[in-house]
């Protein structure tokens, strides 16, 4: 069962047999049927699913008396599993995850405040509903490690050692910003001390880079993990193919995790893709895939785990399809009417931190009923201290918007992370070429 | 003193930047043991093993965003395009990635994007652009256009050390039909330095490229009827060496812009516009352009010859300019 993740091909092949798919055949009253002959040639595929429930509900575009609209066809009264025991983490290390999904969420609950008082710029971004997959992944990664968030993980953020000030005073554009106010919402970014990349807008832009990061620590001897995610929606895009297939061919420690949270914008999954479950598309980068239930902590640790190792290891990228639910519009001003109400209902009940609550206070009993609150209180001050600072934080003087478009004058200094690369070249000495010489 | 055409001044400049700076590497399609498709990396593999010369998969957003990561851990990436035709293919990339991560996030992006550009060889619509605009419109990116294979190997070399991501523009009609005598001493060439290919005083051809020698020859006609023209070799676009556009200008009061792109958008728009801020008072006459048609390139030879601008191009305009 808890196979690492593989998408291994068999091939099965008897030796003298010609290829045919089907021979007729009939039986003792005439009819005739049709018989797989089992083919000289044969591959198969595994996709390891680890969830503890597969959903089979599916959404259609219906056109009706009163227009078009989204109906749900299914099973949604399913009873929500329980959280799947981790292989690897400690009592000590899932309550750590318990309380960065609290401080993710409180965040996210304060920026809305924020944003309703007038003091955000802009829209707002939320990642309820996808907390497990933000603070686990992030938490499997080591120090070393690098990372790029997506716009919804920004409980990501805070397990990498950011603070929830950094968050909403790039909401704010204030001057203390990690962009000094130039950019907003989760794009800032650290390569000197916390190992991260800075998303832009675009979707899939961050797979290449990641890729390079990694291609950079290698050339200096050094194997990261190089952990980054995409969605449903993103992972469309071109430079999502072009950027996974680059790190498969060179073997790159990049570990993609693909939010499947059903919707981009007001785009379903249904209409974003043809294969059944976006793991699928591990088979044809040539990586493993997995899938894992996107709102159970263990899970999401586990297979991030075991891809950071993978990567370590110099074996190559995988490929995480976490599933769960966007259980908001796409940003603050998206009320999400679309989306059928039997699915926000289903995905609810199956609240990240709900779960991984019960988890550990009932069935590990690692943690009580009084010691949640006090830890739910701890992240209550912890947030509000943090939304103080941010708040009385200045606005950037309006002069601040120049400089900064190139690095002169020694205002950074580009020396190798890891050390210099090891010149392990051949003898040969520069000779002139053919192109060397003067056409007459 | 070597004798070397522009092409192995380039490959030399980068040989020479690996062997001094083993954060150098080189990634782009073919350019392992196949040496590049124009031969610039002939060698490279053999010297400097492939974990410095990376053939990639044809895939420019990776090879964009792949450099673009690697700089980030302190690296000097060298990417290159087969044909700079094809470098729209990571338009998203350079210019969302690439170009604005120092302004808004503080990480420079030592990278260099070097490739092929230009016509004048029946290369067709795809493989004779000149893009340079696409990049000189981006705050962020440097962009380089050398001349002479002396420039060809100290721009290389500068832009390789420089930590901005320089976009590279090597002329292919130049890559083996001009030669000349390189230092073989360790030199660099300044970024954002013009240079007078020709000095005059009756007026100036303020040019880059390839068209820098269209620029001299049709000098040499025009020398012949006493006709002195000045003819300044831009060298890098941004930046811009202001001044010496200023000076330029200044000297000789009447200017002709040339650049082998075409016309609508071209750079020459953005000179008209700076020797207007810079030089207004000193000019005796209307700014002329000689550029490419706006279109495609075509493929035919007549078509090709027609669309370029031609010696006889500028020196009709000198003339015309001069009677002013």
């Amino acid at each position: 069962m808890w196979d690492a993740p593989t998408s291994m091909a068999k091939k099965k092949r008897k030796p003298g047999t010609t290829v045919r798919a089907h021979e007729n055949r009939r039986n003792g009253h005439g009819k005739a049927q049709l018989v797989p002959v089992s083919d000289s040639y044969q591959r198969t595929f595994i996709i390891p699913d680890h969830r503890l429930e597969k959903p089979t509900f599916t959404m259609r575009q219906a056109q009706g008396d009163d227009g078009v609209s989204y109906g749900l066809i299914g099973d949604v009264k399913a009873p929500v599993p329980p959280i799947r025991e981790s292989k690897y983490l400690s009592k000590q290390q899932c309550l750590e995850i318990y309380r960065y999904m609290l401080l993710n969420r409180r965040m996210e609950q304060t920026l809305e405040n924020l944003y309703k008082q007038g003091k955000v710029v802009g829209g707002v971004y939320f990642g309820l509903g996808q907390e497990a997959c933000s603070c686990a992944s992030a938490y499997a990664l080591d120090k070393d490690d690098w990372f790029a968030p997506m716009i919804r993980n920004q409980g990501a953020l805070l397990v990498r050692g950011f603070r929830a000030r950094d968050t909403m005073m790039q909401y704010m554009a204030k001057a203390d910003s990690p962009t000094k106010g130039r950019d907003g919402t989760s794009h800032f970014g650290d390569i000197y001390e916390r190992n991260m990349v800075s998303p832009i807008s675009m979707l899939g832009d961050l797979i290449p880079v990641m890729a390079g990061v990694a291609l950079g620590a290698r050339l200096q001897g050094r194997e990261v993990a190089c952990l980054t995610y995409i969605g449903d929606g993103g992972q469309s895009t071109g430079v999502t193919y072009e950027g996974l297939n680059f790190a498969a061919v060179k073997d790159l420690g990049l570990v993609l995790i693909v939010e499947s949270n059903h919707w981009a914008y007001s785009t379903p999954s249904e209409m974003q893709y043809r294969v059944k479950d976006l793991a699928e598309r591990a088979i044809g980068y040539g990586i493993p895939g997995v899938i894992v239930d996107g709102t159970d902590a263990c899970q999401v640790y586990d297979a991030t785990r075991e891809a950071v190792e993978r990567a370590h290891q110099g074996k190559g990228p995988t490929l995480i399809e976490a599933k769960m639910m966007r259980m908001k519009g796409h940003a603050i001003h998206d009320a999400a009417d679309y989306v059928p109400k039997p699915m926000f209902d289903y995905w609810r009940r199956r609240d990240p931190i709900t779960r991984f609550g019960q988890y550990l206070i009932n069935d590990k009993k690692w943690l009580s009923v009084a010691e949640s609150q006090e830890l739910m209180a701890g992240v209550d001050r912890e947030i509000e201290a943090e939304r103080e600072i941010a708040v009385n934080s200045p606005m950037p003087e309006p002069e601040s918007a120049v400089g900064g478009v190139y690095c002169e004058d020694g205002c950074h200094e580009v020396k190798p992370k890891y050390g210099a690369p090891k010149v392990k070249g051949g003898k040969r000495r520069f000779k002139e070429t053919e192109a060397a010489v003067h056409l007459k | 003193m070597l004798q070397l055409t522009y092409l192995e001044a380039i490959r030399q400049g980068i040989w020479e930047e690996m062997e001094r700076d083993s954060t150098v590497f080189c990634l782009g399609e073919d350019i392992g043991i196949y040496g590049g498709a124009f031969k610039v990396t002939d060698g490279f593999i053999h010297r400097f093993g492939p974990e410095r010369v990376i053939d990639t998969p044809i895939a420019e957003s990776a090879i964009v965003g792949a450099a673009f990561g690697a700089s980030l851990t302190g690296l000097r990436p060298v990417a290159e395009f087969q044909f700079m035709d094809f470098i729209a293919c990571a338009m998203n990339q350079i210019s969302n990635m690439v170009a604005k991560t120092h302004y808004l996030w503080g990480a420079p992006a030592p990278l260099v994007l070097r490739g092929p550009s230009g016509g004048g060889v029946h290369g067709g619509p795809f493989h004779s652009q000149n893009p340079e605009m696409w990049f000189v419109h981006n705050p962020g990116l440097k962009v380089v256009c050398p001349a002479s294979a002396y420039d060809a190997k100290g721009l290389i070399k500068a832009s390789i050390r420089d930590n901005n991501p320089v976009v590279f523009f090597e002329h292919k009609y130049l890559y083996r039909r001009i030669k000349e005598e390189i230092p073989a001493d360790d030199y660099v060439v300044p970024l954002g330095k013009a240079r007078v290919a020709r000095e005059g005083r009756d007026l100036s051809i303020i040019t880059y490229a390839a068209m820098v020698h269209t620029a001299l020859e049709a000098a040499e006609i025009l020398a012949k009827d006493g006709i002195e023209v000045e003819v300044v070799d831009l060298r890098t676009l941004v930046p811009l060496d202001r001044e010496a556009i200023a000076n330029t200008v200044r000297k000789t009061n009447k200017v002709i812009l040339l650049h082998e792109d075409s016309k609508t958008g071209g750079f020459a728009g953005e000179l008209a516009a700076v020797i207007n801020e810079e030089a207004f008072d000193d000019l005796d006459g209307p700014i002329v352009r000689i550029t490419a048609l706006d279109s495609a390139v075509p493929f035919s030879p007549p078509q090709e010859h027609y669309f370029l601008p031609k010696v006889e191009d500028v020196v009709r305009e000198a003339r015309r300019l001069k009677a002013y």
